[in-house]
């Protein structure tokens, strides 16, 4: 159990007490509430504990001593109602204040308190006890205040229940100074002038749900702010698919690449060997590794193409849940939408650019939409891939020779563009085959998840 | 504060209250143990710092009670004199007596000085009513209380203090002071006046102390008024047997008693077998008493002549005359010793029997003397000087 009490009601009682040239004794008004409190922890048990808070609003002091019992300490209910009058139901204890004496209740206090307890029907009957202490030259005063709830269990010896009796009375912002915060006090204002303020003009505060007109401004604010964010949420998914839809459609041509030069590689080589078959010369022969290298390197790494879309950074699920018109989406995309590629920008700036058909998405400008169309025009506004990479690959590509550097190119930048979201497996084995030109890149570290390590393998 | 003298505390305390606690203080016996006044300590006040004068209203009491001392504050209220007075009852906070029982509190007269020390009588009353309620934690004491109880020498003066040794480990301890029923009455009045203090009622309080539960560890002890005491010749000679194991208060009790009485009745029996030694000395020795101890008749003293030689002899009766002998001191009057007294030969043995009576012994006396004297003369001739 739990008890508080504001401070101005305990400073009121103080001082009818410590004017009285006697004991003095009075009645105090509140209420008494249960809270529970619910606790989960790791261990998934929940336990709930109940706790009693006692709160003290006010207090009636009686006029004299045995104002309502007679010296038997026999209680008359008359009398007592006349003294409370109205009052009677809010009633959650009495106090009394005695100087220079023991924080123990007296004889005659506990036949009160256990009739009062009947009388009032309150079995949590609390008593609160001042007593006030003097030094014998009166340079120091104490005053001491105790809380006893004494009709709590009767089986304890009789040590362990005096002591088991007390309760600690808090009062809101008196004690400890360390806290810096004002706290706002959980005992409410009962006072009959503070209610009729509070009404007249709390108009201006609150609406008429008595809820503050602040908070209600300051929700309208926050739910502008969540639509924007839906709206921006929607706008990126969609961007996200025509990315994807691009990817695919990107993988499927690069397999028709691979797939035409294998055969025009085939048909050449066959040429080739019928042409060797009538000569012998080796120096031929040997150009043959080395341009079969290529082929051979490319072979090597085509299988790895077909894998590409499986390892797509676009999760298949958004071409899966959602089936969505893929008429936006075209091989031949026009260069000039490469100059709407959108930059990251802020939310909520007027300079946000609506998304490209191409729908690269934010951060993810590729050099890909240019690397699959070798043939289109030589320069493009856009500088630069998405990742920072330096736009001399981008030049390369414009020039669109079918030629083994610009294979490599097309391999380097497939390899570097598809492995920056793709896993490191592929991207390793990628990285053997990139190095010159690489180098010559000299480009700074992919905006990839392994991005460190890729730039200082390259370095 | 502590071992304030009764004046000290009428002093300070406020002037209305004043004849209430001047009776407590004064004349307050309370209890079997009434050989010692209640005290109060811990005068304090009720009223604001700034009011002058004695205007103290609560107070401390203590008040003894089956060997212990209770501490129990009264409060009244200075400004409200005719008020009856609150109490808080120290250590037993769960003592509450109903207030039905307490007639002097229903109806609290301030005007009669009385009254407060009638309440505390009654308080007291029911406090003895809560002990025996908690005696009965154990079974065993319980039907210790219960026997005495129905003894009718005993039950109504016993007082029971039931409590816990020790308050955590709950060992259960139980003291009951007894008031022994021996009548003193018949001591001879000048054993008892030789007291400092007015010795009140002659009391023999038997304190039995059990110091658990099951009767095992018992201590008894017998207290004495000061005036008993001395009569029956100082604390060293009384000695109570022992708490036999296994054995029972309405069985022990008695034997102390009966010990006590005895006592008693030796010692009157010896002042007067003394008196008789004396007056058969009287009668037989006649003009030759010098002087004797007429209130006691612990000495006697002689002046006789045998063949013209004249010599004193003084004669000590013991406390438990005629169990012990009397001592004979034989002086002469014509010869000193070296360091300037009258020359005496002290003689414990003699032929006594502790079954004559006065006159057997005054003639024996006689006659043991008369073999004595030539004995003596020939030793204060040989060593005093004239």
């Amino acid at each position: 159990m739990a008890a508080s009490i504001s401070g101005y009601t305990f400073s009121s009682v103080c001082y009818h007490s410590a004017n009285s040239n006697s004991d003095h004794e009075g009645f105090l008004l509140g209420e008494v509430r249960q809270e529970e409190t619910v606790s989960i922890s790791d261990t998934q048990i929940s336990s709930a504990e109940l706790l009693q808070v006692v709160e003290i609003h006010n207090h009636d002091p009686c006029a004299q001593l045995f104002s309502f019992y007679d010296y038997a300490g026999k209680i008359n209910e008359e009398t007592l109602n006349s003294i409370l009058k109205d009052r009677r139901k809010n009633v959650i204890g009495w106090y009394r204040f005695r100087r220079n004496t023991q924080q123990q209740m007296s004889f005659r206090e506990q036949i009160i308190h256990k009739q009062l307890t009947q009388l009032l029907g309150v079995p949590d009957l609390v008593f609160l006890l001042f007593s006030f202490i003097s030094t014998a030259n009166s340079s120091t005063h104490a005053l001491e205040y105790v809380l006893f709830r004494p009709n709590s269990s009767a089986n304890w010896s009789s040590t362990l229940s005096r002591y088991n009796q007390r309760i600690t009375l808090t009062i809101p912002n008196l004690g400890n100074t360390s806290q810096q915060e004002y706290k706002v006090s959980s005992v409410p204002n009962t006072s009959l002038n503070y209610t009729q303020v509070i009404k007249e003009h709390g108009a201006e505060f609150f609406d008429k749900d008595g809820v503050m007109k602040d908070i209600r401004t300051i929700f309208q604010v926050y739910s502008a702010l969540q639509d924007k964010v839906q709206a921006v949420c929607g706008e990126v998914e969609q961007s996200e698919r025509v990315k994807e839809k691009n990817q695919e459609d990107v993988n499927k041509l690069k397999q028709q690449i691979a797939l035409r030069k294998r055969k025009t590689a085939e048909e050449e080589r066959m040429l080739r060997e019928a042409q060797n078959a009538d000569s012998h010369s080796t120096p031929e022969e040997n150009t043959e590794p080395s341009e079969a290298s290529p082929l051979s390197r490319i072979t090597f790494h085509t299988p790895s193409a077909p894998e590409r879309p499986s390892t797509s950074p676009n999760p298949p699920s958004y071409a899966d849940l959602l089936s969505q018109d893929d008429s936006l989406l075209s091989s031949s995309s026009p260069p000039t939408s490469a100059a709407l590629l959108p930059r990251p920008q802020a939310v909520g700036s007027p300079g946000h650019p609506t998304p490209s058909p191409l729908g690269m998405g934010l951060g993810l400008g590729l050099g890909l939409g240019a690397g699959s169309n070798p043939v289109t025009t030589p320069s493009t506004p856009y500088l630069g891939n998405g990742d920072g990479s330096s736009s001399d690959s981008l030049d390369r590509q414009a020039a669109g020779q079918e030629d083994d550097e610009d294979d490599d190119d097309d391999e380097e930048d497939e390899d570097e563009d598809s492995s920056e979201y793709e896993n490191l497996v592929s991207e390793a084995a990628h990285l053997p085959m990139v190095s010159a030109s690489v180098l010559a890149q000299g480009r700074p570290a992919a905006l990839s998840p392994d991005g460190d390590a890729r730039g200082s393998q390259t370095t | 504060m502590n071992n304030m003298s009764p004046e000290v505390a009428l002093n300070r305390i406020s002037p209305e209250l004043r004849p209430l606690l001047c009776s407590v203080v004064r004349n307050g016996r309370v209890g079997l143990d009434s050989t010692n006044c209640l005290r109060v300590t811990d005068l304090k006040t009720g009223c604001t710092s700034l009011t002058p004068g004695p205007c103290c209203d609560r107070f401390k009491l203590h008040i003894p009670y089956a060997g212990e001392t209770l501490k129990w504050d009264i409060i009244f209220n200075a400004q409200y004199p005719e008020l009856p007075p609150d109490f808080i009852f120290g250590e037993d906070a769960e003592f509450l007596p109903e207030p039905t029982e307490l007639p002097h509190l229903v109806q609290w007269d301030a005007g009669n000085p009385e009254c407060l020390l009638q309440l505390v009588k009654e308080l007291i009353q029911q406090y003895h009513h809560y002990q025996c309620q908690r005696l009965r934690e154990s079974s065993r004491l319980l039907f210790e209380y219960d026997s005495l109880l129905e003894d009718p020498n005993y039950g109504r003066n016993m007082e029971i203090y039931a409590g816990r040794k020790n308050s955590w480990t709950g060992e259960f301890s139980a003291r009951f002071l007894l008031k022994l029923p021996v009548d003193f009455s018949n001591i001879p009045v000048y054993l008892l006046k030789d007291t400092a203090l007015d010795p009140g009622e002659d009391v023999a309080l038997l304190s039995v102390s059990f110091e658990d539960a099951e009767a095992t560890q018992v201590f008894p002890k017998l207290y004495l008024s000061p005036s008993i005491e001395h009569a029956l010749g100082g604390s060293s000679a009384l000695h109570i047997p022992a708490f036999p194991s296994g054995g029972c208060l309405i069985d022990y009790v008695p034997q102390v008693c009966q010990l006590l009485t005895n006592k008693v009745q030796y010692v009157i029996q010896g002042y007067h077998k003394r008196r008789e030694y004396i007056a058969a000395f009287l009668s037989h020795f006649g003009m030759g008493v010098v002087e004797y101890d007429a209130e006691g008749f612990t000495k006697l003293t002689l002046l006789l002549m045998w063949k013209d030689f004249c010599f004193l002899v003084h004669v000590d009766l013991p406390l438990y005359f005629p169990r012990d002998q009397p001592t004979l001191t034989f002086q002469s009057v014509y010869h000193f010793t070296n360091s300037g007294q009258l020359y005496s030969q002290v003689q414990k043995s003699y032929p006594y029997s502790p079954r004559w009576d006065g006159n057997e012994m005054a003639k024996r006396a006689k006659a043991y003397f008369k073999s004595f004297i030539p004995q003596f003369q020939e030793g204060a001739f040989a060593n005093g000087k004239l």
